[in-house]
């Protein structure tokens, strides 16, 4: 056994303070350290005491600390917006006990490239909202891609806006309880048998996610009765490693398959 | 470590090593109806409620949950005071090895306190984290679906 010691900070400044020592990292759900050694780990601060498990909707956004378990974003979102991308994306995610564990802000600080929610907090524009080092609201996008935002800071709340926008959730899995080889998210304006806007990103490819904005600017004012599914298909250029389940361009076919399939049905139900 | 928790209804102090999982110190401690099957979060025998929602006990560090509720699935019935839900698994023949049954009842137990008549598709969904080798499921779901039966006769009959 190491000498790992365990922090129980009462307050937000007290767990800050504890992230900065040397080794010693934020423990919110658990999940993603259990696959850690933590032999190379000196210390985890416990962050289940803090006021971090609050919603707050004021107008059109939402608002979640980052304690908030997906099991009660699901059900805090599934009573005030059913077609929430993120809720159809957490729905589909892990399993019921562990929906029970994992916490968003945990699991935006692990982000692994089968991340279930990524994709869904991107198309949905989040907000991250940060204490510590780095104290701040940051983009989702700029959170992932600038490291220097993870060092001693903690992920306090996520925040983005409710939309009336049509979606569409798919994950890449080959049973129930595989990690996805890749996700696709679809958000889709259509009012009047137009569609207005779309925003489409596929997660786990070798960028960590890639924007269909091909798709989305042949989309855009488009009637849905003249949408050509098989070129929507065929403007799927995205990269997977192939390290994951099979062939890249197998599962780069896939994904134009899934993908033109989630636009149909949505145009269908609208 | 030393750490306190109530577990079953009852408050117990327990050692653990810092990086230690709950499953492994409920055992060391003598709760072993609480089952170490995969270790990784995959087959629900371990399964526990923690203040009252079900998880898997592998993929809990103890330390972080002192002063938490923990129940067990003798903390719902035993051999001697049996569950409905208990009951219902014998009599549906849902068990053959039991090697995951205390698990199952822990997530039908979850379920039917939050929804006492749930539909097939909810009960698929609440017993998506426990794996079962031998039963092939349909006496399982059949199981909850009685437990659920007569759980809504006795209450109402109250």
């Amino acid at each position: 056994m190491n000498n790992l010691k365990w922090y129980f900070p009462k307050t937000i400044k007290e767990a800050t303070d504890l992230i900065t020592k040397e080794k010693v990292l934020p423990h919110a759900g658990g999940t993603a350290l259990l696959l850690r050694n933590l032999e190379k780990i000196n210390g985890l601060v416990n962050l289940s005491d803090l006021p971090l498990y609050y919603t707050k909707k004021e107008d059109n956004t939402i608002e979640f600390g980052s304690m908030n378990t997906y099991a009660d974003i699901i059900s805090k979102l599934k009573k005030i917006d059913t077609e929430n991308i993120l809720l159809k994306s957490l729905q589909n995610s892990a399993d019921t006990p562990l929906r029970n564990r994992i916490t968003i802000g945990g699991s935006i600080a692990f982000a692994p490239p089968w991340s279930d929610i990524i994709g869904a907090l991107i198309v949905l524009d989040t907000k991250i909202i940060l204490s510590g080092k780095n104290e701040g609201v940051f983009p989702i996008e700029e959170y992932l891609k600038n490291n220097k935002l993870k060092q001693d800071s903690l992920i306090t709340g996520i925040r983005f806006n409710l939309s009336k926008w049509k979606t569409f959730s798919y994950r890449n899995i080959r049973t129930k309880k595989d990690m996805p080889a890749f996700h696709i998210v679809v958000m889709l304006q259509i009012e009047n048998d137009i569609i207005l806007e779309s925003k489409i990103v596929i997660t786990g490819t070798v960028n960590r996610y890639d924007w269909m904005k091909e798709i989305e600017n042949y989309l855009k004012s488009r009637e849905i009765d003249i949408i050509e599914f098989s070129k929507i298909e065929e403007m799927v250029d995205v990269k997977f490693s192939g390290k994951r389940f099979t062939d890249p361009e197998y599962s780069r076919k896939l994904a134009g398959i899934e993908l033109s399939r989630g636009i149909k049905k949505l145009v269908r139900e609208s | 470590m030393e750490g306190t928790f109530i577990i079953n209804g009852k408050e117990k102090t327990l050692n653990f090593n810092a990086d230690e999982r709950l499953v492994i110190t409920l055992r060391n401690n003598g709760y072993t109806e609480v089952k170490n099957g995969c270790s990784e979060g995959e087959c629900g025998a371990c399964m526990i409620l923690l203040d009252e929602k079900p998880v898997h006990s592998c993929q809990i560090f103890t330390a972080s949950v002192q002063n938490k509720n923990i129940q067990t699935v003798k903390g719902i019935g035993d051999l001697y005071l049996p569950h409905i839900i208990q009951n219902a698994f014998v009599e549906a023949g849902a068990v053959q090895c039991g090697f995951c049954t205390p698990g199952f009842i822990v997530a039908t137990y979850a379920l039917l306190n939050e929804n006492p008549n749930p539909t097939e598709e909810e009960i698929k969904q609440a017993i998506n984290g426990n794996l079962c080798r031998c039963t092939g499921y349909v006496k399982i779901i059949d199981a909850i679906k009685n437990a659920a039966k007569s759980i809504q006769k006795e209450r109402a009959s109250l």
